[in-house]
């Protein structure tokens, strides 16, 4: 039995070595087949790799925002369809509390006001996105001054002119001076940089830290008093919630609450929208999975040209040795070592040529995550796979001319010139 | 029980509508330890002959029996390893693997006997010995003369220790000089028990055997006990 395996085994050796022997004798032709399965993997491995990477940054940009949170802004839902009963969207200050207020398992809550300013120090400027805000923000979204400190509830209640600078905003401005304490004009009116935020990367693109954050109730005095309908308008809420809440559950409650409160009825769409972390997660795993397959069903054509590359090649090499085939078997080659001596032939070319192209892929993935700061992780199990995944190329595109030579006869063969 | 034994052997090609009988109708037994020469015109059907008792052709009709074992009752995996064990061939156009060592040449029946790589070495530099080519072990045949090619074909044909060895025209692309070279081996290996079957179209081949078949349009025509050795090496 043991002897049985062995035999097999060395049986199996002996296919390689003869297959290496068959290549190393057409080198160049050897080497060229090779190109189209290294091509093929490559663009394979590249592909899971970079789909799998879309992922992990779009999680990422998601975990950035804020892991337990709903968002709510005042812009009608017209997912469901239905009537309208208002002019336009609606969220205020007073639905911020009564939220905090009737909700359970809030950690806490920013409203915001959102506009674009110019801050100018010292003959330089930047222009950024403005979040006017209360403390509460630095909660909700995971934000903390690194340098100096937050906006606090008395430069809510005195609309003081503070600032919280993004560290990109704080380079532009400063260079790698220390800001916090230093006066900056902000569409003209002085304000005081009281802090720094620590850097939360990028993500979808976006620079997260190209931000500038003050009291809201400052950004409501100075900055978009008139872009707002009523006094007390928010642009935007961000709700946190305590660790183990169910955000689909609290969802449901704060879409009740609102719809009281604007006398939403029936079926009528409501003037508000409500979006949850847990939703754009899913939608974002959704997305990222198509992009993912779609990428992989056309680098997957590559590879089939060279699995037909594969083929074309055995095929002739099964025609140049013809005679050899009808030797072997005079000598006693059954047809099952013929087909495999094929097999391991098509096998050892395709993992060759798969193992240069996860090399290569390997590379690309490196040179994509260090130039482009697109994480593109070839795991061990993708690695793994691709060498797998040609050797099963090459016995599937090997296959047909393998059987293909173990099905001569041996006297028609031997005849061959 | 005869060694090769032949009843009625028939081989049938159909050409263009016109049907050649290559071989016709061959009754004929070999003992075991003969020394066979088989002759005949061109196209007389011995190679055809030669490759069906060698399990490489299947007869349209008839039975060939080797050592008892009738070849159509056997599948094409039981023919192979019939002829691993028990036939050597050696070919007019020698056959050995290009770009590939004397040593591994005379190793390949070794690999599908399922032998292991250090007992394939060991045989077949045995093998390559006896032949007197123990110094040319790592020679690839193009490195090689014809006579010596020849011999590495025969140390593959031995190396599996067949009891019959099929030579169809071994000395065909050699000098007279070198195939009295081979027709010695051949000689002396049918003195240590082997049994020969050599096709042949000269007659100072032939007379190296002990029987001479002498086939005509696919026919055994004469089949005569040879005894006049001394007389053609005088
Ligand atoms: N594969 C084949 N298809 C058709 N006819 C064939 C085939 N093989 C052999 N023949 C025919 O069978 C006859 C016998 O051929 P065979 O090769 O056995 O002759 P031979 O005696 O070995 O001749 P030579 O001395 O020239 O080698 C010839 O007429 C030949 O044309
Ligand atoms: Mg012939």
């Amino acid at each position: 039995m043991i002897g049985n395996i062995r035999q097999q085994a060395s049986g199996w050796l002996v296919n390689v070595a003869i297959a290496m022997t068959a290549l190393r004798t057409n080198l160049m032709r050897s080497i060229l087949t090779t190109l189209g399965v290294m091509i093929g993997v490559f663009a394979v491995t590249l592909a899971v790799a970079v789909g799998s990477g879309a992922q992990v940054s779009v999680m990422q940009s998601i975990n950035a925002l804020g892991s337990n949170m709903a968002l709510i802004f005042p812009q009608p839902d017209t997912g469901e369809g239905g009537r309208r009963s208002f002019d336009r969207g609606r969220l205020t200050m007073r639905d911020a509390r009564a939220i905090e207020k009737q909700i359970s398992g809030i950690d806490d809550i920013a409203p915001q006001l959102r506009s674009n300013i110019q801050l100018i120090v010292a003959g330089r400027n930047a222009s950024t996105n403005a979040v006017g805000t209360t403390p509460g923000y630095g909660k909700v979204s995971n934000l903390v001054a690194e340098n100096g400190r937050f906006i606090s509830d008395a430069d809510v209640r005195s609309a003081a002119r503070v600032v919280v600078l993004g560290p990109t905003v704080a380079r532009k401005l400063f260079g790698d001076f220390d800001p916090v304490g230093e006066t900056i004009r902000i569409n003209r009116a002085p304000f005081t940089v009281i802090g720094i935020t620590e850097s939360k990367g990028s993500s979808f693109g976006n620079d997260n830290d190209d931000i500038a954050l003050m009291p809201i109730s400052t950004m409501r005095q100075r900055f978009s008093g008139d872009s707002l309908a009523g006094p007390d308008d928010l642009q935007m809420l961000f709700v946190g919630f305590q660790d183990g809440i169910s955000l689909p559950d609290a969802k449901r409650e704060m879409t009740k609450l609102l719809r009281e409160r604007y006398r939403v009825r029936g079926k009528d769409i409501n003037p508000f929208t409500i979006r949850t972390t847990e939703e754009f997660m899913k939608e974002s795993a959704q997305v990222t999975g198509i992009f993912q397959i779609v990428l992989v069903a056309i680098a997957s054509i590559s590879l089939l040209v060279g699995g037909i590359g594969i083929m074309n090649i055995m095929l002739v090499s099964v025609t140049e040795r013809t005679r050899e085939i009808g030797l072997r078997m005079a000598l006693g080659a059954k047809r099952s070592d013929i087909r495999n001596q094929f097999l391991v032939e098509a096998a050892v070319l395709c993992v060759i040529g798969g193992a240069m192209g996860l090399i290569l892929a390997i590379a690309g993935g490196t040179a994509l995550t260090v130039y482009a700061d697109f994480p593109v992780p070839i795991g061990v199990g993708v690695g793994v796979g691709a060498i797998i995944f040609s050797a099963f190329i090459g016995l599937l595109f090997g296959g047909y001319p393998a059987v293909r030579a173990s099905r001569l006869s041996p006297i028609e063969a031997l005849r061959t010139e | 029980m005869a060694l090769v034994e032949t009843q009625d052997l028939v081989k049938k090609y159909e050409l263009g509508g016109e049907t050649v009988r290559a071989v016709d109708g061959v009754s004929l037994s070999i003992e075991r330890g003969e020394y066979v020469a088989i002759m005949g015109a061109s196209g007389s059907g011995k190679s055809t002959f030669m490759n069906m008792i060698g399990c490489l052709d299947i007869p349209t009709s008839g039975i060939v029996r080797i050592d008892g074992i009738a070849t159509s009752d056997r599948d094409g995996d039981a023919l192979a390893e019939l002829r691993n064990q028990k036939i050597g061939f050696v070919f007019q156009q020698f056959n050995l693997l290009a770009r590939t060592t004397a040593l591994d040449n005379v190793a390949v029946p070794l690999i599908y006997a399922g032998l292991g790589t250090e007992a394939r070495r060991e045989k077949a530099k045995a093998k390559l010995e006896e032949m007197g080519l123990g110094d040319r072990l790592d020679h690839s045949p193009a490195k090689l003369s014809g006579g010596q090619q020849q011999r590495v074909a025969i140390a593959r044909a031995l190396v599996t220790d067949p009891v019959i060895l099929l030579a169809d025209e071994p000395t065909g692309a050699l000098d007279s000089k070198t195939s009295e070279d081979i027709m010695q081996i051949f000689e002396s290996l049918n003195e240590q028990g082997i049994t020969i079957i050599v096709v042949t179209h000269e007659a100072e081949i032939a007379d190296h055997a002990k029987r001479r078949i002498e086939f005509r349009d696919g026919k055994v025509i004469e089949d005569v006990a040879v005894n006049n050795r001394q007389k053609v090496s005088s």
